[in-house]
């Protein structure tokens, strides 16, 4: 049941350039798709390890800058754009690893941190937005970027799924869940931790390479806004973190209601998102999809971890 | 120089008081309040109003200060009250959640109702000075909220090391079963203890409100905020102040050698190279 | 004073207590005798408000305890030394007995009680101005208990107070026990150190696995033959 829903998807998905011609939803189309790719990055680190990030944005930038200017010099984008996504490993590894050293507040703190720092560089040393040169505006066409931002959201969901079924991705819930314990049976959590940190920073500077082809004026400070920090972990956290849907269920609403609200009243859809957000925090860690796939597990699991009976 | 040491001591007893507010919850209840930031500028509005109002800024801040009190204790009811009882690490993820989406809201909810565009509360005494020597000017309003935030530090330490009230929040952040074997309700000083925490951001709110603030800038100051927390040492209510001055003192010489766009980049790289050499903060954890 | 009825008691979903009863009356001492893992501490806790029992009733003086919080059974009248003392460790030992005069009606006599503090415990006074945490075990033992006396309550719950300490320390302490009873403080006592305690108790209960298995009077008990068996030969002292 489930594969034959999955395939129609696909198959509506590959053929909807077809169907729709409309530039517009097209584009649409290519921002939910960064944004699925983003929030599921987000997801590996934060929901199925644990680490909750709040400044992917930083890593989402830094694969759409170096994207963006390998291309833009005539590197060949099959080229570019991983070696984006390489970079925002790069600098992962730099910073996010004395992270995992350190105490644990640290990491959200410390990537938020991260945020705001490479938003600011950017900010001052590229002050002047870029543009595409005569010729590659003339070839501009959605249709290769369409696919191409397909292509990543479904080798994205196919490497985390089966990265999640196989001993790592065991290995990486079982630090999630209770990291003294995982160490104390010999996993090395360490490692794990690495390597959740850079296949999600790897993927969220794909992303963000994608962003980079995808737009003609380019602010290169753009893709650092704190937002591309911030909404990863909205749609998560409220479509289901530790699910592979939860992220897309996420992306989809938020990017719908703010395509709803976009001419009447602005930001609406971030101040819906962050109050629902906070509601599913309090009351329904599972986000959404705990409904159906009964994420209570998460829950019950924290009312053990109760430490005083008394407050 | 003296010049700039001054505006970067001022400064830094801005980012102090800051830092307080956020040391102090999290040293009583190990919640980290990602939305303090926010909540100042929220208070900022508010002096902006009483500003048209025809209430001079400084005026307001005994005002700000109820509101946000009362603030704060609301939302730590409506909210924060809900994990109180969660072992440390769940309680540190819970609380930078649930401020993460609180914030999101303050933020975007600010712009809705007054947009993204910059306010700035300007009393006829905005841009005066004083001059102590030639060449040697301190600017008027950054030598009140320096006065202020000294008055605060007295007041405070006052306050834990006189009362009993402040005394059994220092017990409750030791060890909170055996301050409520003392007797110590410690749900309520749980509350009182964040609504004092969002009440001492409305000095730096009018401070603020003085300079430049918009909706999105209350993040930018949290950021502030918590690097001075983290290098004074978590959980160190004390350890703030040195650290505040430091940074102050950090990014004006900064701003004195390479010049203003660098500020920011400045002080945060050396807070992260000081957090490598001293992973607990310039001063760990010092006795209170 | 203290009453317990059929108590029944769980601890992260493992029921640890069994349908006990006890109860103890003015100016007893009452001693509560069991190995590790037997719910002593779990029942001083329920007692104290610092977990809540799943079945039975508490009262103290007729009020009932069942659904009070720790503060508001401390200003009832029961104070507790808690097992491993749980001073403030980064407070002077000043401010530690100053916070046991936290209750409203400790207070007012907090300058009375603290020098009556610092006659039982000497030493006290001598470290006043150190960090709790700082001290020795022992140390921090006579802390505990004259942070007790502090709160001028009359029934103090005593969790294990031998635990980890030398025995002319042990002797010091339980001396100072004795004194207090003597003064008017009903006590209820959870030890493992048994020969001392049934030494000093007038009645002693027996717990094991959460349940009650033997109760009478201290010196009954240190005839007992199974007593003798199970607890006498197992202990130091």
């Amino acid at each position: 049941m489930k594969k034959a829903l999955l395939s129609i998807l696909i198959v509506l998905l590959i053929s909807l350039p077809f169907i729709v011609k409309s530039q517009y939803f097209l584009s649409l189309m290519i921002t939910l798709f960064i944004y699925v790719v983003l929030a599921e990055s987000w997801n590996l680190l934060g929901g199925y390890t644990g680490q909750v990030s709040l400044g992917h944005g930083a890593f989402f930038g830094v694969g759409s800058l170096v994207t963006r200017l390998l291309w833009i010099n005539k590197v060949p984008l099959l080229l570019s754009l991983p070696l984006g996504g390489l970079s925002a490993s790069l600098l992962a590894a730099i910073v996010g690893i004395p992270c995992f050293r350190m105490r644990l507040a640290y990491f959200p703190i410390g990537t938020l941190a991260l945020s705001m720092i490479a938003l600011l560089t950017v900010k001052n040393i590229f002050t002047v937005a870029g543009a595409l040169s005569t010729e590659r505006l003339a070839s501009y066409e959605i249709f290769s970027r369409y696919y191409l931002a397909l292509f990543i959201v479904i080798v994205t969901i196919i490497v985390i799924y089966y990265l999640m079924r196989s001993r790592p991705g065991l290995a990486i819930v079982a630090i999630r869940d209770n990291e003294k314990a995982a160490a104390a049976i010999g996993i090395k959590t360490l490692i794990y931790k690495t390597l959740a940190l850079l296949i999600s920073t790897f993927l969220a500077g794909l992303a963000g390479g994608i962003y980079a082809y995808q737009h003609v004026s380019y602010y290169y400070d753009a893709p650092f806004d704190l937002n591309w920090s911030f909404t990863p972990t909205l749609t998560t956290f409220i479509g289901g973190i530790s699910t592979i849907a939860g992220p897309i269920i996420g992306s989809v609403c938020f990017l719908a209601l703010s395509e709803i609200f976009a001419v009447t009243l602005g930001e609406v859809h971030v101040l819906i998102f962050g109050f629902c957000f906070v509601l599913i925090v309090l009351f329904l860690p599972g986000g959404l999809l705990s409904f159906k796939t009964g994420n209570q597990v998460k829950k019950i699991r924290e009312e053990r971890e109760v430490k005083s009976g008394f407050l | 120089m003296l010049q700039t040491l001054t505006y970067g001591i001022l400064n830094g007893l801005l980012y102090s008081i800051i830092a307080l507010g956020i040391s102090l919850v999290f040293g009583v209840m190990s919640y980290l309040n990602i939305a303090h930031g926010s909540l100042i500028i929220l208070g900022s509005y508010g002096s902006l109003y009483l500003f048209y109002f025809g209430l001079d800024p400084f005026i307001s801040i005994p005002i700000l200060m109820v509101s946000l009190f009362l603030v704060g204790i609301i939302l730590f009811k409506l909210l924060y009250s809900r994990f109180v009882s969660l072992v440390e690490g769940l309680k540190i993820q819970k609380s930078l959640l649930v401020s993460f989406g609180l914030m999101l809201v303050i933020e975007h909810g600010a712009t809705m109702i007054w947009t993204s565009d910059e306010k700035s509360i300007s009393p006829f005494y905005s841009g005066m000075s004083f001059e102590v020597f030639s060449g040697f000017r301190v600017p008027l309003i950054g030598l009140a909220g320096g006065f202020l935030a000294i008055i605060v530090i007295i007041a405070l330490h006052l306050f834990f090391s006189r009362t009993y009230f402040g005394k059994s929040v220092i017990a409750v952040s030791q060890d909170p079963e055996a301050a409520s074997l003392m007797g110590v309700n410690v749900k309520r000083a749980f509350l009182i203890s964040f609504g004092l925490s969002v009440c001492l951001g409305a000095i730096p709110s009018v401070l603020i409100g003085l300079q430049a603030f918009s909706p999105s800038v209350g993040i930018e100051w949290f950021n502030k905020g918590i690097i001075v927390v983290m290098l004074g040492g978590l959980g160190n209510i004390y350890g703030v102040f040195p650290a505040g001055l430091f940074l102050g003192i950090v990014e004006a010489i900064s701003v004195f050698f390479f010049g203003a766009p660098y500020r920011e980049i400045t002080g945060l790289v050396i807070f992260v190279l000081v957090l490598i050499v001293f992973p607990n903060g310039l001063f760990g954890s010092i006795p209170e | 004073m203290l009453k317990v009825e059929h108590l029944d008691a769980h601890y992260e979903d493992l029921q640890v207590i069994w349908d006990l009863s006890l109860e103890v009356s003015q100016g007893e001492l009452v001693a509560l005798i069991g190995s590790n893992g037997s719910g002593k501490s779990t029942l001083l806790r329920v007692i104290t408000g610092l977990l809540p029992p799943t079945q039975g009733r508490l009262t103290y003086k007729g009020t009932l305890l069942n659904n009070l919080t720790p503060h508001e059974i401390v200003n009832l009248g029961i104070s507790m030394v808690p097992e491993n003392r749980r001073v403030f460790p980064k407070m002077t030992v000043l401010a530690n007995l100053e916070m046991g005069a936290f209750p409203n009606k400790a207070r007012e006599d907090k300058h009375k009680s603290l020098n009556k503090v610092y006659e039982v415990f000497p030493l006290l006074r001598e470290r006043a101005q150190q960090f709790a945490g700082s001290l020795s075990g022992g140390e921090q033992q006579m802390l505990a208990v004259g942070r007790a006396l502090m709160s001028k309550n009359e029934f103090f719950l005593l969790d294990e107070m031998s635990l980890g300490l030398g025995p002319i320390i042990v002797q010091n302490i339980f001396e100072v026990v004795i004194q207090i009873n003597k003064e008017g403080i009903s006590i209820l006592l959870v030890e493992q150190n048994v020969p001392v305690t049934l030494r000093i108790a007038d009645r002693a209960y027996i717990l094991e696995s959460g349940r009650i298995v033997k109760h009478d009077k201290a010196k009954k008990l240190l005839n007992d033959p199974y007593v003798k068996g199970a607890y006498l030969g197992t202990s130091i002292g």
